[in-house]
Order: structure tokens, then C-alpha cells, then sequence
């Protein structure tokens, strides 16, 4: 990001105080943002998310795997942020590896649920094959085309738009004889495939603070000065899945509770409005085929 | 198997000397000089282009000329396979420094001296031919980052297999493990800036596929330039008339 | 609360037997509370295990901390200020280094060479709770390195370590805004565990984990897992604060103690 000048910060922050940023919204609001579902062929399923300048790929791959070693009636959910470097000449080779890991885990965080995988994003018992052996492993995989702030939220709208677009081949499990292991067949006819329940999985929404005021969906500019941020994962429920803090520098305990319940309360409406846009892709999707 | 059958059609129903249908999106990435996106069939690139600019570490500073840079990155999910590790490897060190060469060829470098251009290309999907589209992708952003070329660099691959020769390889010809040949070209001056082939071929044979390789540059060449044009015009009719 | 009332270690012979007990019976159980409302090691749901706090305990280092938290051991030795060794080109502030090395014995599996994701995670987690708390600009083109070692991982590592690591860089006189103290907390069964043993983490829907610097009141590093109920979370983040100033209580206790005989002798 190139540097703002100390009179561009300093607009930028008496704007944010005065609840008109430099781009015309408040607080609280989002960016407009786009969905398209089904952009990766490869993938059980995909889709592209354009959060104002903010642009990224998540893709959903099922692949058989093992189950935890501690919980073999489940399966997995494994998640990666990979940040391309045509974000920004900073992000060529490791550049973007600290950054990447950072927001991986923060997305773990929140969809993952607890170990023994409750309150997870999806229903992973449901991902299980042959108990102890054989599980569905979920690979979501984010992939940040350009970034301008906000990166984490966008990726969370991908990974939900990519799960509602997945399907997983139906797998049939044929008896072995005696005490060979039973042979693995897979379906992978469209119409057989299962589709993954979406209800329970979470969006992130991350509050940025930048002086005594705190702005949700920030842009690269306001990012560059943020002195902390909490990156708070809401569900359907209205339970908090999992919360971040990112930045430095403290925050207040009263200000982190006020700031849990605005992201709930931004949380219910950035849903509604999520839910309202992969409908919106699902039917263009139709339309098309 | 057969991948050409006896009506002489291939496997995705094109003729051997047809190219997949090409599609290319200019100026898709706001915070780039330049970018582009590029389908060729289901192989999907990105193309992204920062610079010229101040070279980033200054041991590297070329005197005379442009320092151009290059790096592959292929997406974890761009494969059927999920892939381990996007970037780093062997593959890509390889494939960044050969898209570097093919476009140092038609940059022209000498007017920028002391600057660096970075040229990153993404694949999103790959199903055969992610040399050539990367390169064609490459030459896009470029020429929408407005860094001064010689000429479009046109790429295109072509093989031999069922005694025929075959244009523009997919996944499934590609890994049929017959000759696969690659040839980058500047289709004004008809020079060639890049020729890979693995395995083996006859010489006279070579001669054959090397020719329809060149011919599906140019047309693939064409088509770019066509893209570019239609964009330029676009952006003219945004910026709407110069008045003099 | 018995950390509270323990100003050192108390062989709390019961608690060590009955988690013994619970390690060996493989996979945990659900049944985290018996029928008193009590934890399988005796404790409170809102309890924290005693804790035995020390510092100077590497006398090569500039300083040092030794916590234990029941079965939960930690040893936590501060070099620096000194040259930057990884510093390319002059910096105004310093440079906070922090590793995290699990002992090969501190956990039932033998533990691997080298460093482990796990061990990654843990490293960058210490560091950000630390670093807003250290006055990095007061000893410009320096490095403070961080080096912690789990001995024996019994359930709220990651707390305990930013809690010893915090007394070592006091010991050592880093300048710092104030100390750092980290309370974890587990959501089992509906259940809020403060300071949660391994058994009890084993078994856990959530956690959460709060690191703060209690004279100030600020939070330094905060993360929560799992999904949580409204009321839950809300409770869960006051008890950790709770946790964490209690803790700090007795960090201090331990530094002033230490302060004292250092005098003395």
C-alpha cells in the first residue's frame, strides 16, 4: 500500500469521527459486494466474492482422507488463506506467508468450532465415511486476487457462497470379503451428489479501530491506520463463533464488549444480506445452464 | 486410446488444427498498472503488472536496461489434485523464469533504465497449455500497463499424437505423453522467443508440428490484438472525445 | 480462590492423583462436573489451579520465570537487550523475538525435533500479547529474544506462558506499560471452566483466552473458538479478566518477594 500522506491520515480519522468516511458511508456500513458461484470447474464448489476493490476466490475441494486421530466418527474442515502476489508486488514469494497464516487461523478459529468439532461451520460427523478410517476432508481454500482492506470478511462470505455451491459425490461403501477392508465406490452423477447444510456457518465481521472510534469493513487506507481490530464471527443463532483480536495496541475491556455486540448486531444484517446475494448467484447460475 | 477419432475430431469434439476458444479481459484488477485475465478453454490465468518503478533492492539496478521480474503461482485448487504448496517449487521457479525471458524479448527495456517491471501470473485452473496461456496473459497486462513492447508475444502449444499433428494440447492429450511443443513468437518480426518440446519427434515431423504451433500464435495473436483493441476502444469511449 | 490464597507452591497431593487417573482412561469423558459441582481435580468451575510462581531461575539469562499451574510446567529465559542479530537496517524501535519449544516429553505422544506448526502458532500468540505491552522504542536497534519452554503441557499452556514470560521480561527490567497476565477459560458441556486442565481442554466446545495488562485495564491478545451462546461469552470474558487479575496479584507478590531477598542477601 503506498504511504498517506500525515494530512490524508489525519482526514481520514476526522472523517471517521464524524461517521462519514471518505467514501461516503458510516460506521457501520459494508462495501456493496458481489457473489458469483461456480467460477472453478475443478472444485465440489466455488465461488467469487468482489468486496468493494476486495477480490477474492474460495474454493471447496472434498477429498477422502483420515479422520482425527481422536475422533474417528468425524470428518475435516481444513482452511488456508494463500494471498497471490497480483495483490501487490508484497506479497511475491514468502512475502505474504505471516499474513496468510494469520488470517488462516483466524478463519479457523471460526468455523472449526471447539476440538471435538462442535459448533463447527458444518456438521462433520455428517462428513464421516468409514468411522476411523475413512472421512470427506473439506479443503476450503481462499485465494486474495486484490486486496483493499477487509480481507478476512470477504473471505468468510467466499467460504460460505463456495460451501452452499459444493457438492459431495455420494460414496458407497461395498462389503469386503473376510477381513479385507471394504472397497470404496464413488457416485458422481450431479444429480446424487449431497449438498452441504450452510445454515450454521458463520460470517466474520471485523471492527476496526482507528482512534477512539471503531469502523467495520475497512479499506486498505483505513487499515493502514488501524491500531487494533476485532475480528468477531457471528452464526445464524446470533452465537459468537470465534473472536480475533488483531493490531498491537489495547483495547479496552468495556470497548471489546461493546464492540462484541455491534458485531452482532452488523453480524444479523450482513447475513440476511449474504444469504439474499447467493440466491441472487444461484439463480443467474441457473439461468445460464 | 484414440484421441483422434476416424471423423477426425478430438476428444472436446475440435479439429486438430483448431485452438480452444480464447476469451481475454482486460484492466481487471484496479490497484495493478496493468492486468489481465485469459481463458483458453478451461484453463483460466491471471496477469498482473506493477511498474515500471524504482527498483525494490538496489544491488539489482541495471545502468542501461529494465530489470524484469517475474512469478508463477499456481491456486491450490487449480489442479484436480489438490496442490500442497502454490509456489516455490521446481515447476514454478522454471516457469517464472521462462515467462521472464519471452517478455524480456519483446520489452523494450532499453528505454527504461534503472526501473523494475513485475509481472505476476496466477493460474486459477489448469487443464493443459498453462505455459502458453500465462505467457499470452503476460503480454495483455503489459500492454494495459502501457510498458513499450516490440511487439504482443503470441504462445500457443501444439503435439503429435495418432500420427496427427494436434494444436493447442489439453489436459488429457497433454498427459498422453507424446511430444508436447511450446513456441512463444513475435508474429511481426516472425521471431521465435521461446521453444520447449519434451520426448521425441522425427525431424521432418518436427518441422510440421513446429509450423502449425507458429500458425496457432498468430492466430491467437490476432485475437489478442483484436481484445486489445476493442478495450482501448471501450476506455475511448469512456474517457469520451479529446477535444483539441 | 486457592491461586489466591497459595503464596507458593502447595503439593495439592489430590489434584495431581485424580488427573493422573483421568490421562489414563484415554479419550475424555463428558461428565466434567461430578455431582458436588465439582471438577475431576476438586476444583470450582470458576477456580484456577495453584499456581507456584518464580523468577531468576536461569541465572545466564537477563531474566527468568519458572510457573507452574498444577501439572502445567513453563520455563521462560529473556536475552536482551542486545545487537539485532536479524536487523538489516537501522530501526527506532527494537525487535521482540518470541520461541515457543514444547519439551519432547511435555506431552503423552514423544514430541519431534524441530519447530511444529503447533509450536509456530504458540510463538506468534506470545508475541502478540506481548508486544504492546514492552516499550520497544526505549532501546532502539536492539532485540529482545523470548525463549519458552513447555516442560509439561497440562492444559492452559499458552496462558501460562505469556504469564511467565511477562514475569521474566520484569525480571529482566524491560521497560514495560505493566505486566501481562493470561487466564484461559473452557466452554465444556455447557459448562465454563476457568483454567482448564488438559483433560478438560481435551473435552471442550470452545475456548477463550484473554491476556491482559491489569493496571492499565487493556487487552492485549484475545481469541475465541468455538461456537458460543450470547450470555456465555459474555460470562467467559469477565471471568478471564477476573483470572487475570487475580494472577497478577500474585505475580507481583512473586516480584516483590524475589525483590526482597535479593536485597537481603
Amino acid at each position: 500500500m503506498p504511504g498517506l500522506s500525515a494530512a490524508e491520515l489525519s482526514f481520514l480519522e476526522g472523517g471517521i469521527a464524524q461517521d462519514l468516511r471518505n467514501d461516503g458511508r458510516g460506521r457501520e456500513d459494508f462495501r456493496s459486494f458481489s457473489i458469483q458461484l461456480d467460477v472453478i470447474s475443478q472444485a465440489s464448489g466455488s465461488a467469487r466474492v468482489r468486496l468493494g476493490a476486495t477480490d477474492i476466490l474460495a474454493s471447496i475441494k472434498a477429498e477422502l482422507g483420515s479422520p482425527p486421530a481422536e475422533f474417528p466418527h468425524l470428518g475435516r474442515l481444513e482452511l488456508a488463506v494463500e494471498i497471490s502476489p497480483t495483490a501487490g508486488p508484497e506479497f511475491e514469494g514468502r512475502g505474504g506467508e505471516e499474513l496468510s497464516a494469520e488470517l488462516g487461523k483466524a478463519l479457523e478459529r471460526s468455523f472449526a468450532g471447539g476440538a471435538n468439532g462442535t459448533g463447527a461451520a458444518v456438521d462433520l460427523a455428517a462428513l464421516s465415511v468409514v468411522e476411523g478410517k475413512t472421512c470427506w476432508v473439506l479443503y476450503a481454500d481462499v485465494l486474495v486476487l486484490n486486496a483493499d482492506g477487509n480481507i478476512l470478511d470477504a473471505s468468510a462470505i467466499g467460504i460460505k457462497a463456495a460451501l452452499s455451491n459444493t457438492r459431495i459425490p455420494k460414496v458407497e461403501v461395498l462389503a469386503g470379503e473376510g477381513d479385507e477392508e471394504g472397497e470404496l465406490e464413488l457416485n458422481d452423477d450431479p444429480d446424487e451428489c449431497a449438498r452441504v447444510s450452510t445454515a450454521a456457518v458463520p460470517l466474520i465481521v471485523t471492527l476496526t479501530k482507528v482512534g477512539r472510534h471503531y469502523i467495520a469493513d475497512a479499506t486498505g487506507d483505513e487499515e493502514a491506520q488501524m491500531s487494533s481490530a476485532l475480528s468477531v464471527a457471528v452464526n445464524e443463532k446470533g452465537q459468537l463463533c470465534g473472536v480475533t483480536k488483531r493490531g498491537s495496541a489495547g483495547i479496552d475491556p468495556s470497548v471489546i464488549s461493546d464492540m462484541l455486540s455491534v458485531a452482532r448486531r452488523i453480524g444479523k444484517r450482513l447475513l440476511a444480506k449474504v444469504d439474499a446475494e447467493i440466491s441472487l448467484a444461484e439463480s443467474r447460475l441457473e439461468s445460464e445452464t | 486410446m484414440e484421441y483422434v477419432s476416424p471423423e477426425g475430431l478430438r476428444l472436446d469434439g475440435r479439429r486438430p488444427k483448431e485452438v480452444r476458444q480464447l476469451k481475454c479481459e482486460l484492466a481487471v484488477l484496479h490497484r495493478a498498472d496493468g492486468s489481465a485475465y485469459l481463458e483458453m478453454g478451461n484453463t483460466k490465468v491471471l496477469a498482473t503488472v506493477y511498474g515500471p518503478h524504482e527498483v525494490s533492492q538496489r544491488s539489482q539496478s541495471l545502468h542501461d536496461r529494465a530489470l524484469v521480474h517475474c512469478e508463477y503461482s499456481m491456486a491450490t485448487f487449480s489442479t484436480g489434485e489438490r496442490r500442497r504448496r502454490p509456489k516455490g517449487d521446481r515447476r514454478s521457479v522454471e516457469l517464472s523464469l521462462v515467462i521472464r525471458q519471452s517478455m524480456e524479448a519483446a520489452i523494450l527495456t532499453h528505454l527504461l533504465p534503472r526501473t523494475q517491471i513485475d509481472i505476476y501470473v496466477q493460474v486459477l485452473q489448469a487443464d493443459g497449455g498453462t505455459r502458453a496461456a500465462c505467457i499470452n496473459a503476460a503480454t495483455l497486462a503489459l500492454a494495459d500497463a502501457g510498458v513499450p513492447m516490440r511487439d504482443l508475444v503470441a504462445s500457443c502449444a501444439a503435439g503429435y499424437l495418432n500420427g496427427t499433428p494436434l494444436l493447442d494440447l489439453n489436459y488429457v492429450e497433454d498427459s498422453a505423453g507424446g511430444p508436447d511443443l511450446t513456441v512463444a513468437l513475435l508474429p511481426k518480426a516472425e521471431k521465435v522467443t521461446l521453444l520447449q518440446m519434451d520426448s521425441k519427434l522425427p525431424l521432418d515431423t518436427f518441422e510440421a508440428v513446429l509450423g502449425l504451433a507458429m500458425d496457432g500464435c498468430k492466430a491467437i495473436a490476432a485475437h489478442m490484438r483484436q481484445a486489445l483493441l476493442e478495450h482501448t476502444r471501450k476506455q475511448a469511449v469512456v474517457r469520451g472525445p479529446v477535444r483539441l | 480462590m486457592s491461586a489466591r490464597g497459595a503464596p507458593s507452591y502447595s503439593p495439592y497431593s489430590g489434584i495431581e492423583e485424580r488427573v493422573m487417573q483421568e490421562d489414563g482412561a484415554g479419550p475424555a469423558s463428558r461428565s466434567v462436573l461430578g455431582a458436588d459441582s465439582r471438577r475431576q481435580d476438586g476444583r470450582l468451575p470458576e477456580e484456577c489451579r495453584p499456581a507456584f510462581l518464580q523468577v531468576g531461575t536461569v541465572s545466564r539469562a537477563a531474566g527468568s520465570a519458572y510457573a507452574e499451574f498444577a501439572s502445567t510446567k513453563v520455563l521462560v529465559a529473556v536475552y536482551g537487550p542486545r545487537e539485532s542479530r536479524k536487523a538489516a537496517a537501522y530501526s527506532d524501535t527494537s525487535r521482540l523475538t518470541c520461541d515457543v519449544k514444547l519439551a519432547a516429553f511435555a506431552t503423552k505422544s514423544r514430541g519431534k525435533y524441530g519447530q511444529g506448526t503447533a509450536e509456530r502458532e504458540l510463538s506468534d500468540l506470545l508475541h502478540k500479547a506481548l508486544v504492546s505491552a514492552v516499550r520497544l522504542d526505549t532501546f532502539p536497534k536492539a532485540s529482545v529474544d523470548v525463549f519458552a519452554l513447555v516442560l509439561e503441557s497440562g492444559g492452559a499452556d499458552l496462558a501460562v506462558v505469556v504469564t511467565a514470560a511477562s514475569l521474566a521480561l520484569a525480571d529482566a527490567g524491560i521497560e514495560m506499560l505493566d505486566m501481562v497476565a493470561a487466564t484461559s477459560l473452557s466452554l465444556v458441556g455447557g459448562h465454563l471452566l476457568v483454567d482448564p486442565a488438559a483433560s478438560e481442554e481435551r473435552a471442550q466446545d470452545g475456548n477463550v483466552l484473554v491476556a491482559l495488562m491489569p493496571a492499565r485495564n487493556e487487552v492485549t491478545q484475545m481469541h475465541l473458538a468455538g461456537a458460543w451462546p450470547d450470555t456465555h461469552a459474555a460470562q467467559a470474558i469477565e471471568l478471564c479478566l477476573d483470572g487475570c487479575h487475580k494472577l497478577d496479584g500474585e505475580m507481583r507478590a512473586c516480584l516483590r518477594e524475589h525483590a526482597a531477598t535479593a536485597n537481603g542477601s
